[in-house]
């Protein structure tokens, strides 16, 4: 007989639990919930072998299977969070059993309300900065000749400044699109930049922003962001959602 | 598209980029911060695996799969 406990996708408010019935489950269970002090659980039993502490300490290296977890358990948070008011948990939170999850929800229960205070009827959108490519063009200016050292070394100078007159312009612009959104926003994060290794593109990545907006304004939301990009031709400026409120469920609490 | 305006994507259905996701899944400080997994593992096991499991994800990843 094996062990099992429960893993928890997310805590909601106001959840029928209906319209869960349609959606799967990781490791083939049946997703259920824990109901307590007016707040729900979203959970399903896991297999402690796979997702106890040596079973994550294995799994979570392996690709393949964090990717399918991710996914498994991004697709409950998203039916959750489109129908109720829903603060997503991290991946891999595991609870022994429903008295454990009724524990939690005990102990994070004021702090759980703030948070689905704050993301009740708003959605969060991704919108990203990257630095456009300087254009080679000393190629083009400078002719085909042999220069004498100074005027290489001038020309040198002259093209470090001009880079880093670039760079500062760009993250100066990714700063005024940061304002302008979250001035647009309820609430605006700034996440680390991501590797170019895992956006597998050469820009830099200036700027990750998270935002907090009213699920009726996603559209003005959008269209603020195309215009931001269409006066920053110097830069690149990628926009995604509307998602869960993932970068805004933090509970305030050590 | 010409490149020089933002790329939106509105379609709520679409999947979100799995760096996206586990940026917003495992990022320190991201997504509820209790670690529940506690009671099956100590807090700072799970914080140093994660932080460990972020740094072989952007290894991995850059191979062609």
């Amino acid at each position: 007989m094996t062990e099992t406990g429960r893993y928890l996708y997310a805590i909601a408010r106001d959840l029928d639990p209906q319209v869960l019935a349609e959606v799967p489950a990781l490791a083939g269970g049946r997703l259920e919930v824990v109901e307590h002090r007016g707040l729900t659980a979203v959970v399903s039993s896991v297999d402690l072998e796979e997702y106890g502490e040596d079973g994550l300490r294995r799994n979570l290296e392996n690709l393949p299977w964090l990717e399918e977890v991710a996914r498994g358990h991004d697709a409950v948070v998203q039916a959750t969070a489109t129908r109720a008011p829903t603060a997503p948990l991290r991946l891999a939170t595991i609870c022994l059993d429903d008295d454990g999850v009724r524990e939690r929800l005990d102990a994070w229960h004021d702090a759980l309300e703030e948070v689905l205070d704050r993301v009740e009827g708003r959605r969060e959108w991704s919108v990203k900065v990257f630095a456009r490519p300087r254009p080679a063009q000393v190629a083009a200016d400078s002719p085909p000749a042999a220069v004498s050292g100074a005027a290489y070394l001038q020309r040198k100078k002259a093209e470090t400044q001009a880079r880093e007159a670039d760079e500062g312009t760009a993250v100066a612009v990714a700063d005024e699109v940061h304002a302008a959104l979250a001035a647009r926003s309820v609430a605006g994060r700034r996440l680390a930049p991501q590797d170019p290794r895992l956006t597998g593109r050469a820009d830099r990545m200036l700027h990750n922003g998270a935002y907090l907006v009213e699920a009726d304004e996603g559209d003005a939301f959008a269209t603020l962001v195309d215009e931001l990009a269409t006066a920053h031709p110097d830069v690149v400026v990628e926009c995604h959602g509307p998602w869960p409120p993932y970068s805004f469920a933090t509970l305030e609490q050590p | 598209m010409t490149g020089t305006v933002a790329v939106t994507e509105r379609d709520p259905g679409r999947q979100i980029a799995l760096v996206d996701l586990l940026d917003r899944l495992l990022g320190t400080g991201v997504v509820l911060a209790g670690d529940v997994v506690i009671s099956l593992a100590g807090v700072d096991l799970v914080q140093v695996r994660l932080h460990a499991l972020i740094t072989s994800i952007r290894a991995e990843m850059v191979e062609p799969r």
